[in-house]
């Protein structure tokens, strides 16, 4: 906070009194300085989002959290929305990290296809109609953003398990990368809530091919974890020994992000 | 004789610290969704639904900030409180603090004392049958924060919590509420104890207390010496005959 430069008239006279009206700053002015300079400072050290100091707690807290969210997840704990909830529909909010909504275009891209790879004996590319050949799963699934709403959608597709089971993962691969198109987006995964039965690589929604505002031509989708974590517009599904974190987790967000 | 134990001064400042934080962090997550309902419905029970708190009322800074704080400070609050609960079951101060037999009675006459219908401030002990509404009411609310706050980190995992407040999106309604009943009463604490019974403040400090300045010996009622046409009741500060 700078105070401010004192009169030069003022200067030449000595004037009684306290130091600030010496400087020609009066009483209720010093005051006034004073309060805000003490309220910079207090903002330095300690502004909306808290004091600088506690984020390595935070990070701290997260990694204990983590702990009890893995101790939480149960294979056998599956999402079913109560039955009187209605569907999002076209309510279903879209959402995507590019400027325009990711489109595959084949003519630029060639044809799109789902690369299984990393810790894997039988690396897999699938195109459209080969996820679609595959069994099929389909869930009436509550969608959980990390903002706090939820929205009720019917997801088809492929158990993540199934392609894991396809691709013979190895024992070593304790995280999944769900990779896209979309800009740089990706959110890596602990192995447990992918192999969860209901983490599915979606590929419709309530009975439709997905459109590209809601991350087609396939994304994954666990109500396991908060809707960051599912990655839409999907490339590659690799399987790995370490963790890589992902778009919003390394922009401050709990990495984790289970429900 | 100390009128709080040291564990009681010391849960009760953490507790303002952790509560705050909680608060201020927990209307930030909410300002993502300042809503209830589920997508594509509409909810029952919320006017404001889609209106944000003000800014200055949050903490976090941005809503990963306000989640990093929330899940931190959930468990100093969640310590702190059980420390506080074993504390006061285990030394015995429980018995200032559940309602007793009479409680509708005594109430009834704070009542008429705050409302000048009586002139003596009613004694009935360390805490009035109000205040010992309030303080039990208050670790029951605090438990139903974090039983709700539970159902809505844990929706799929804890279904079963989740599914007994009616699910997630009541399991975030009842959090709310609990959050507006915390502040409501720590509000009305707060008033009572600046308007009624200021010199308790250094009690929750140091421990000190004077009884000849408490409620009862100045027959305090809040802000009854502003009210027109009212002299401030004496002190009983001098009750031996002075001749």
């Amino acid at each position: 906070m700078r105070i401010p430069d004192p009169d030069p008239d003022a200067r030449r006279v000595i004037l009684p009194g306290h130091a600030a009206e010496r400087l020609g700053i009066d009483r209720r002015r010093f005051l006034a300085t004073a309060g805000t300079s003490l309220g910079a400072l207090a903002l330095a050290a300690c502004d909306s989002m808290g004091p600088r100091s506690a984020q390595r707690l935070l990070k701290y807290a997260e990694a204990k959290n983590e702990v009890i969210e893995r101790a939480l997840l149960r294979h056998t704990s599956m999402d079913a929305p109560p039955r009187g909830a209605m569907a999002a529909g076209s309510h279903f909010p879209s959402y995507f990290v590019s400027k325009t909504v990711p489109v595959w275009d084949p003519a630029v891209r060639g044809v799109w296809r789902l690369e299984v790879s990393g810790m894997v004996r039988n690396p897999l590319t699938l195109s459209l109609e080969d996820l679609a050949a595959l069994p099929r799963t389909g869930y009436r699934l509550d969608h959980y953003c990390v903002e706090g709403w939820t929205a009720v959608a019917t997801r088809t597709g492929v158990a993540l398990t199934e392609l894991a089971r396809l691709a013979g993962v190895q024992p070593g691969a304790k995280y999944v990368d769900f990779q896209s198109f979309d800009d740089d987006y990706h959110e890596s995964w602990d192995i447990e809530s992918a192999t969860h039965p209901q983490t599915l690589i979606v590929y419709a929604q309530d009975g439709h091919y997905l459109n590209a505002a809601w991350g087609a031509p396939a994304r994954v989708y666990s109500p396991v974890k908060l809707g960051y974590k599912n990655t839409k517009y999907l490339t590659k599904i690799v399987f790995l020994p370490e963790r890589t974190g992902g778009y919003w987790s390394d922009r401050g967000y709990e990495w984790y992000g289970g429900v | 004789m100390k009128r709080h134990h040291p564990i009681v001064r010391i849960t009760h400042w953490v507790n303002v610290v952790a509560l705050t934080i909680m608060i201020g962090s927990g209307l930030r997550i909410f300002n993502a969704y300042p809503a209830f309902a589920r997508k594509g419905e509409i909810f029952c029970c919320y006017p404001f639904e889609h209106r944000p708190i003000p800014d200055r009322l949050t903490f976090g800074g941005w809503l990963a900030g306000a989640r990093n704080w929330h899940f931190a400070m959930m468990w100093v609050l969640v310590v702190n409180g059980l420390v506080y609960l074993a504390f006061i079951y285990l030394h015995g101060e429980w018995r200032d603090l559940v309602p007793r037999r009479g409680i509708v009675s005594d109430s009834w006459q704070m009542i008429r004392f705050y409302v000048a219908a009586r002139r003596d401030h009613p004694r009935q002990g360390k805490h009035n049958a109000l205040q010992r509404m309030a303080y039990f009411a208050m670790p029951i609310v605090g438990i139903m924060a974090v039983v709700t706050g539970l159902a809505i980190w844990k929706p799929v995992e804890l279904a079963p919590l989740t599914n007994a407040m009616g699910g997630y999106v009541w399991a975030r309604y009842w959090h709310f509420w609990a959050m507006l009943l915390l502040v409501l009463l720590s509000v009305v604490h707060v008033f009572m104890v600046f308007t009624v019974d200021p010199y308790s403040i250094p009690s929750m400090i140091t421990g000190g207390y004077r009884e000849d300045l408490s409620p009862e010996a100045r027959n305090a009622r809040p802000f009854i010496h502003l009210l027109p046409g009212r002299r401030t009741a004496t002190p009983h500060t001098d009750a031996h005959p002075r001749s």
